[in-house]
Parts: structure tokens; sequence; C-alpha cells
């Protein structure tokens, strides 16, 4: 599974200015066989991000209690953020991925993809000249 | 690990869609909301409060598959 996606253009500001950012859409689900999944969702493919982080709305629709995850908080550039973990199902090109992601009601998009659950399945290429993100699925045995 | 991506959504997102209209898109979308975009991410299909009242109003509105984005309450770049 090999992908070369387009970056996406995100309103800087009131009316003025853009920037781009690396986004899939996705979709998670309980990690139980048979759960109905989520609507495709827009995520941020974010590097810097030790884990996978979503919209605890999100989780909550999807049947997630989301209080009774493992709450941690984390440090971000806006504060002290409360998150929620939970063992997910994650669907993404190449199939779906069981992994441990965090829920947080303070995330101001649906979702970011980080290094556990996300980058550690791709071999991922962001191409600033061409401005798109090279997504190829690592297959580990 | 099953198959789980749909091949067409694979073709959908290797399409460059018009990305000057779809920022359009973005600024005219309510702040502190959810939207829905079509399939294509041409244009809005339902708007909502929360995350359950997009999807609804997007399947009332006969958009099984649509994409969905959270508005925040201000733009701005983005750090988590």
């Amino acid at each position: 599974m090999s992908l070369r996606l387009p970056y996406k253009k995100y309103p800087a500001s009131h009316g003025y200015g853009f920037y781009y950012v690396a986004v899939l859409p996705v979709s998670i689900a309980l990690p139980l066989a048979n759960s109905p999944r989520s609507k495709r969702f827009e995520a941020i493919i974010d590097s810097g991000a030790t884990r996978c982080q979503f919209q605890a709305a999100i989780g909550k629709a999807m049947g997630f209690d989301i209080e009774s995850g493992e709450a941690e908080e984390t440090l971000g550039i806006n504060g002290v953020n409360r998150i929620y973990m939970h063992d997910i199902s994650l669907y993404l090109p190449g199939g779906v991925v069981a992994t441990r992601a965090a829920f947080s009601y303070e995330l101001p998009v649906p979702g970011l993809l980080g290094m556990e659950g996300f980058f550690e399945h791709f071999q991922v290429i962001f191409d600033p000249v061409a401005r798109q993100v090279g997504l190829d699925r690592i297959h580990q045995s | 690990m099953t198959s789980a991506y749909p091949s067409d959504n694979v073709n959908r997102l290797m399409d460059m869609p018009n990305q000057d209209k779809r920022l359009q898109l973005l600024r005219s979308a309510p702040m502190d909301s959810w939207i829905a975009l079509s399939e294509d991410e041409s244009r809005i299909v339902a708007v909502g409060a929360t995350y359950e009242e997009v999807v609804k109003n997007s399947e009332s509105a006969g958009f099984a598959d649509p994409l969905l984005l959270k508005i925040p309450k201000v733009w701005m770049p983005i750090s988590v």
C-alpha cells in the first residue's frame, strides 16, 4: 500500500492566509469484532505526537466509556491537557491497527496520528516541494 | 491485520481536490462546529454542534460516507 497525499490548506486566522497540513482520513472503533466504525474524519499526521489522540466526542459516540480510561495529563503548548487511554481499532490504508490511543475533550481537531499506532506502520516522507506526504505501509511479521 | 480501507477511498485520497475551494469552505463553516464534506470534498453537506449531530444530519441528507472535520473556535496554526 503506497499513497501520495497532497497537503491540505487550513485557514491561518480570521479570513487571512493559510497553512499546509498533512492529513489522512481515518476511522476508529471499539477493539471488538464487528464493532461499528466511526465516520471517516480528517486526522493530522503529527510526527511530534508520541501517540495517536482523538476527540473524545468521537470515542464517546462509538461506545467508549471515555472517563473510565486510564487518565493522564500531557504538557502541550497550550498547557496541561487531560487525556484518557483506551485500546482501539484504527482503520488505516492497508488494514486495521490495534493500538492504545488517547482521547481528549480539549483536542481542537478530530485526531492526531502519532508515533505509536501510526508511524510504526508506515514509512512517511514529507515532501515540502511537491507539498505532499508519501505513505508506504510497513507490514511487520 | 485485515483489509479495512476501501479501495475507492484510496483512489479518492489520491485525487488533488480543489484546494482553494476547500479552503473557502472551511472559512465559511461556523466556528466551533463539526462539518461533513461530500466525498469529493467540494461542498459542505451537513453541519452540527457535536459529532453525533453532524453524523445524524449528514445521514439525513443522504450522505453515508462524508468526511468529518472539527472547526475550531478560532482558526490558527495547530500545536497540541
